[in-house]
Parts: structure tokens; sequence; C-alpha cells
């Protein structure tokens, strides 16, 4: 039908210039025939990436935390209750819950620091999955716009701003699971008010049912584009819910417990969480300018007993780490894209994060969650600043540079309920990081990253005189820990239905944080190295299949004090993955069917320092079939463990007491996967 | 438009072309044409991906796949609210959607108005990508026998008459 004309030809020629243009190194490339996106030309590192709305919604989640295994080799596991912040391991790291690992959503912090149970508590309980429109996350210390937290990686998760279509669903399934979510996005006043509000409710296999009970909201007013435009969101989430916390190996083997009963019976907790937050951003061919700012109330109420009768025989070892908190922070960054000549192009941004916690929370002896005693009581504001500037430029088609310098500040005040245990001090580093990116092939990229990173410690730890519990001094530890990465790394797209992406890395840590399963806490430890293989791998050999295929290997050793004997005797780091593989078969476009198989390799960690004790690694299958009923109705199973595998969740190694023991024992307490189980789903939009 | 007018226009788009390396030029183009075995007046618009793609990911926060047909409705949407042709009282004349092909430079978009000669077709709104892109212009070619008239829109001109 196009009649081709002199006019027409310019146009095209227009069309097709391919070019290395300002917008370029904003904007994702274009998907076509549901590929993934291409990474080539975008990404800084081999192990960057994006997950989409469409990939995630393929995928099949136990838990909301599940998510974030998107980002290839990180395991997202559960030692506890439902509504509990998830255990994250990635990159031969037990990140906990989440140190080292920086998530956001929208922009806002999830990690809290200084929290009462855990440094950088990661709950991600209040995600409704629904409104995520991307996953980003990058690993390593590469990047001068990560700060606390990072040093393992970040995962940037993003609402929509808007649906395409507003939608209605159930999910019924075992285990007492049940949930409705309903969203929508009407056009406002000139603007688009996003709208959800999901309530779940899961008992899980356990003896004792969770009985995890949460409602989940979001109500987000926007007004133009995601780059010119702006948002306000509010959000709200609350839970309460039973734990079923580790058990001792010992007694599930002489039959005195079974595998999903609680020792304590009255471990559990409840959560809550209210956001305002809002976005800014302008983007023109020259320059691109984002401000948001957030305002973020959590509430913890968490009882554990992961010892049992070791510490007080008589009422048991429950104890109460309450935590409230009030977090405000202001982001902002701009941009200019600069040209010199036709080859050669830089983005030059500055930006600043601040960032204030007002926490009070505490350490408390507690019997079936009343008090007994206090150990702590601490009233603690944190506040921190950051200034970075970052140059990305490429020098013509094969060569990329990204030059970054961080900087950043954090003052700790802490008013304990001893005064040897308050002070105030603070601690500032400076970050460098350097990426090299070479192109020699067009569908080839060889990256060299070097950076450094940090987390930042316990406020607690960083002014700490004496120990709450024993009375004994203890040492301060510093505000912050430094972390210096390397890594090497390629992507290919070589051939047109794969992409590949290798990447080797070192990563050193001047403290360790370590979790101190009886005391429920995380501790500076010793400085450590990492060395690590990543391999991922996607391949769409037909239309309507994709093979995701992902494997990582790491090697994690303390170098603490040096021992006798064999150089690595001792020096094992407690729960450090040392392997993580996934393979999934993705079906879709087959008419009105879509499913996934996903196979998940959860691999060994040594539980203690001489390795003498280890985890069994655990493979476990999950899946779900899709069936669209009519345009407008979809209904979906999902089944999870299908293979009904008997494995830990989650192994600690560690002394406890049981009611009929006179003594201490040191032994394996582990938390079982959840057996075989089934849900189903019917959705709705219009 | 006269035949210098068109030179300067193509010599004009061209060097935009050489010099997209500075500023990617942000175009449209749409080709409007009778079919007189069908009876009816058939449009082609063609854009780049890279501005389609980038507009629905701002516009949504999220990435769309337009060989999807899911992902090509909500392109509809979009382009039936910012795209119509007129009639001589400024009423509109009812576009049928016939389909789109997208690759990863360009992306195709094929509507028609049934049993409609083209000269029934008074006034042409354009809005297409200048609300996501300030310099965006797009052109729409008139073609008449062996006449063609171009259009020229951009955000301060969005509606042009067709005589």
């Amino acid at each position: 039908m196009l009649t081709l004309r002199p006019l027409s030809l310019a146009l095209t020629a227009v069309l097709l210039s391919q070019a290395a243009s300002a917008d370029d190194l904003v904007l994702q490339r274009v998907l076509v025939e549901g590929s993934r996106m291409s990474q080539l030309g975008i990404a800084d590192s081999a192990n960057a990436g994006t997950v989409g709305q469409k990939e995630l919604a393929a995928r099949t989640a136990y838990r909301p935390g599940e998510m974030l295994e998107a980002m290839p080799g990180l395991i997202a596991s559960q030692h506890s209750g439902e509504g509990k912040a998830n255990q994250f391991y990635l990159r031969g790291f037990n990140l906990d819950h989440g140190t080292d690992l920086a998530t956001t959503v929208d922009g806002m912090p999830v990690n809290q620091r200084s929290h009462a149970h855990g440094q950088g508590w990661t709950d991600v309980n209040f995600l409704i999955p629904e409104l995520v429109g991307r996953l980003d996350y990058r690993k390593g210390p590469y990047s001068a716009r990560d700060g606390d937290f990072a040093s393992a990686g970040s995962a940037q998760v993003t609402y929509a701003n808007r649906l395409v279509k507003n939608l209605g669903s159930v999910t019924l399934g075992q285990d007492g699971f049940a949930r409705a979510v309903v969203a929508g996005s009407p056009e406002v006043a000139g603007g688009t008010l996003l709208y959800a509000l999901e309530g779940m409710k899961n008992d899980g296999p356990w003896t004792r049912p969770d009985d995890y009970r949460k409602t989940n909201a979001v109500l987000r007013y926007s007004r133009g584009f995601v780059n010119n435009g702006w948002s306000v969101t509010a959000m709200a989430y609350r839970g309460r819910w039973n734990a079923t916390d580790q058990v001792p190996l010992r007694a599930v083997q002489d039959g005195s417990l079974g595998r999903f009963d609680a020792i304590d019976d009255t471990d559990g907790g409840n959560a809550r969480r209210y956001s305002l937050s809002g976005i800014w951003r302008r983007t023109d061919a020259d320059s691109a300018t984002k401000v948001s700012a957030y305002v973020i109330r959590n509430q913890l109420e968490l009882y554990s007993n992961f010892t049992y009768f070791l510490n007080d025989p008589v009422n048991g070892d429950q104890f109460a780490q309450p935590d409230r908190r009030v977090t405000s922070g202001l982001d902002a960054s701009q941009t200019w894209h600069v040209h010199r000549g036709d080859t050669i192009a830089s983005d030059l941004t500055v930006g600043t994060r601040l960032q204030n916690d007002n926490i009070f929370n505490g350490l408390y002896d507690t019997r079936a969650r009343q008090r007994l005693s206090t150990t702590r009581a601490d009233h603690i504001v944190e506040t921190s600043g950051a200034l970075f500037i970052e140059s990305a430029t490429r020098w013509g088609e094969m060569v990329r540079t990204v030059a970054g310098l961080r900087a950043d500040r954090f003052r700790f005040d802490v008013r304990s309920d001893r005064i040897e245990n308050s002070g105030r001090t603070g601690d500032t580093q400076v970050s460098p990081s350097f990426s090299l990116i070479l192109a020699p092939f067009a569908s080839t990229e060889f990256y060299a990253n070097y950076g450094h990173g940090f987390h930042s410690n316990d406020a607690r730890g960083t002014v700490a005189g004496i120990d709450p519990a024993t009375l004994d001094p203890v040492g301060r530890a510093p505000g912050l820990a430094r972390s210096r990465g390397m890594e090497l790394g390629l992507r290919t797209e070589a051939i047109p239905t794969m992409q590949t992406a290798v990447s080797l890395y070192r990563l050193d840590f001047d403290s360790e944080l370590t979790y101190i399963g009886d005391a429920g806490m995380t501790e500076a430890g010793d400085a450590s190295r990492r060395y690590g293989i990543e391999f991922s791998h996607y391949w769409r050999p037909l239309t309507w299949l994709a093979v995701d295929f992902d494997a990582a290997f790491a090697r994690a050793r303390s170098r603490g004090a040096s021992l006798d004997g064999d150089r690595d005797a001792g020096r094992r780091i407690p729960g450090a993955v040392e392997g993580v593989g996934q393979l999934a078969l993705t079906v879709d476009k087959l008419g009105p069917w879509s499913g996934a198989l996903r196979l998940r390799y959860f691999g060994p960690r040594p539980l203690i320092e001489d390795d003498s004790v280890r985890s069994k690694a655990s493979t476990t299958l999950n899946g779900r079939i899709g069936y669209r009923i009519d345009k407008k109705t979809q209904v979906e199973f999902e089944g999870f463990n299908l293979a009904n595998r008997r494995a830990s969740a989650i192994d600690y190694y560690y002394a406890s007491q049981l009611a009929g023991e006179t003594a201490a024992v040191d032994d394996i307490h582990f938390h079982p996967i959840e057996p075989r189980s089934f849900r189903v789903t019917l959705t709705r939009t219009w | 438009m006269t035949k210098s007018l068109k030179l300067l226009l193509c010599a004009v788009l061209l060097c935009a072309s050489t010099m997209a390396s500075a500023h990617r030029f942000h175009a449209g183009m749409a080709d409007v044409s009778f079919n007189a075995r069908t009876g009816s007046t058939e449009i082609v618009h063609t854009y780049m991906a890279h501005d389609i793609d980038a507009l629905l990911a701002n516009l949504y926060g999220r990435q769309f796949d337009l060989t999807e047909p899911d992902d090509q409705e909500v392109l509809r949407k979009y382009l039936e609210s910012r795209f119509s042709v007129l009639g001589k009282d400024k009423t509109r004349l009812r576009l049928r959607w016939v389909g789109m092909t997208a690759d990863a430079e360009r992306v195709t978009i094929y509507q028609e108005i049934e049993q409609t000669p083209l000269w029934k077709a008074s006034f042409i709104l354009n809005k297409v990508l200048v609300d996501f892109l300030p310099d965006q212009v797009n052109t729409v070619n008139l073609n008449e026998g062996n006449a063609v008239r171009t259009l020229t829109f951009d955000r301060a001109n969005p509606e042009q008459p067709t005589r």
C-alpha cells in the first residue's frame, strides 16, 4: 500500500537511522516476539538485568518474596511464620533477612537498618505482584547509585502507574490459603488513579496453623508519563501470624516432635507498614531530573524462641523484638546528556540521597508473649546522607565506560536503657566504582567492573559498651564496613534466540554480618573473601517456548585470625550458600494455554566455621498451568514442591535445650519446606 | 506542496538522519489513499519502534511486546485517541483498525475508513506521540490520483484541513 516517493524515502532514512542518541541511554530496547529484554548496550555488567511484568507473572511464587528469585542466583526462603521477612541467599552470602541485598519498592528503601531482629530487615510481604511493572537488579558494588546493603546486590521493584485492564482475582489453595485482590486505574481529573486492595490468609502445613492474615492496599495518583510526570502513592499493609520456628533435628529423629510441629506455640508476630511517597521526573533531549521523597511508618511485634529452654528452664527462652520506626528520605538526581562530536556521548549524573530513621526497638524476655524482663530498650536516630557523581560515556561503537564516586556519611545516636550503651558516633565512606564495557562484535559485550560498597552496622553496636545480657564489656563496631568487588563478565546474543551471560567475581568485605541464631541478632564479624562464577542463559527455541537456565557457584571464606591445620579449616561462613541453580520451561502463546515448570536447586551450606556440619542441598519443582476461558477470564493452577521433597528450607547449627533435657545440645535446627500443595486462581479483567 | 518545498523537506529530513547521533529526530508518517477495489480509504502509519516502545513503557511503567495481540490493544487505544479523520461537519469518520506489525525498527499500523472516498475527509487530527515527545513531527501524505499532498503536524498544529 505504501508508495515509495522521495519524501517517504527521506522519512525512512530517519526512521532507520541507528544512532547513539541522548535518550538511548535511559530507554529499553524494543521487545519483539516475546523475547526477554536485551541488556546489550544498556547494562554495565554481565550480572545486571531487568525482568518485565509478563516474565514475573509467568513465575510461580509461594510467597511474595520469591518474586525476587527472578534475579538469577537469589534464593528467598523462610524459617518462621509467613509474615516474617524472608531469609535471602545470594552470591555466596547467607543474607539473613536482607543484609547486603538492597531492595527498593518505587524508590523507597525496604531494608530497615538497626532493626530489632536483624540488620537490613527486608519484609516484602506488602508487595502486590499484580502491580509490579518491572524488577531491575544488579549484583556487586559497581554502581555509585547504590549505597547501604548493596554489596551482594540490589533489587528495584517498580509499580506500574496504570494497568492495561482492571482486574479482580480470587485464589484458593491447600493448607488454608485464600487470597483476593482487586485493582484498577481509572482516569481521574486528567491523571490516573491506581488502586489495589488485597486480602490474604494462609495457614501453611504447620501443626499449629500460621493463621497469617494480611490486608494490603495501594492508592496512587499520577499525571503524565513515568519520565515526564509525577505520582503520589499511599500504601498500607497489616499482617499478623503465628510462627513455627526452626525445630531441633534430634527431636524429630527420636519421634518426639513432628516435622511440622512447633516447640513454642506462642511464637509469631504482627507487622504494619504505612507509607506516603512521591516521585517527580522531567526528561528532555539534553537532561533528566528525578526527585523522590517518602515517609514510611513500620511497626513490628516479633516473638521468637530458637533455643527453647536453654537460658530459662522455667519460663523458656521466648523473646520479643518490637520495632517501631519512621523512615523519611529524599532522593534527587540530575543527568546531563553531553555529546562530543559524532561518536562520543556522555551521561553525567549527580545525585543525593538523604535518609533518617527514628527508631524505638528492644529485646525482651517473654513467656507466651508476656514480658518477663527487659534485656535492652533503645531509641535510635540514624541519619545518613550521600552524594554521588557518575559519568557514563560511549566512546564510539565499541567502548563504554562508567566511572563513579560516592560519599556516604552516617550518624548514629543511640539512647539505650543503659548509659554504657548510649552515645553518638558517625562514620564516613568514599566509594569509587569503574566499569569498562567492550563491544567488539555486534551481539557480544565484555565487562570489567571494580567498585567499593558497604553495609552499615547496627547503630547499637557502634556505641556498645557492655553486653546487656551478660554485662561483659564489648568492643564497638565501626559504623560502616567496606566491601571491594571486582568482576569480569561476558554477555552474548550472537545466536538470535539466545541470551547468555557469564560473570566471574571476587568480593572482599572488611566485616561480615553474621546471624546469631540464639540471640536473634546480626553481629559484625570477621573480614571475608568470596569468589564466584555465575551463568545465566535464556533460550527461546520456539515462539511458544522459553528455557531459562541459571547457575551460580561461590566460595566464601572468613579472613579472620588464622587457624592451625588446613588453611580453610574454621574459615567457613555459616550459611554461605555454595551453589544455586534454576531451570525453567515457560510456555505461552499456545492458544488459550500457558504454563511453566521451574526446578530450583538450593545448594549446600556449611553450618559451622570448621565445616564439620553441613546443610544438604535441596531441589524443588514448582509449576503452573493457565487457561484463558475467554478474553476476560483466566483460570490458573499452581503447584508447589511437585515432587513432594522432604527437605529443609533452612538449617542452623547451634546449642539448644528442650524441656526434658538437662543440658544444652549442639544440633541442627531446621525449618522444612512445605510439602506438595496446589492453588487455583480465577482472574477476571474488565 | 510544491516540488521545491518537498525537496527542501527531503533535504532537512536526510540531514536529520545524519545528525541523529546528536539528537534523535522524532518523526511519524501516515499514508492515506483510496483503494478503488475495496471502496475504502486506507491509512498506513509508520512510527519508530523505539519511540512507541518508550511511549508505552513511560505511559504504563512496564514493557510491552507489540507482536502480541493483547499488547497491540494498548497501542490501539492510544492511537485511536490521538488520530482521527473528520468530515466536513467535523464529525469523526469511523476508523476501522485493520491490524499492525512491529519489528525492532518500526511499527506499522493499518486502518481504513470503510466504503468512504478520500474526498469525504475534510480534516485530520494527529496528536500521535506529540504529548510524549515535544519535538515529534508527524506527516500525513494524502495520495489522490497521481498527486501527493503532505500535511505536517506537531504540538502547535495538531489539526489540518485536507484541502
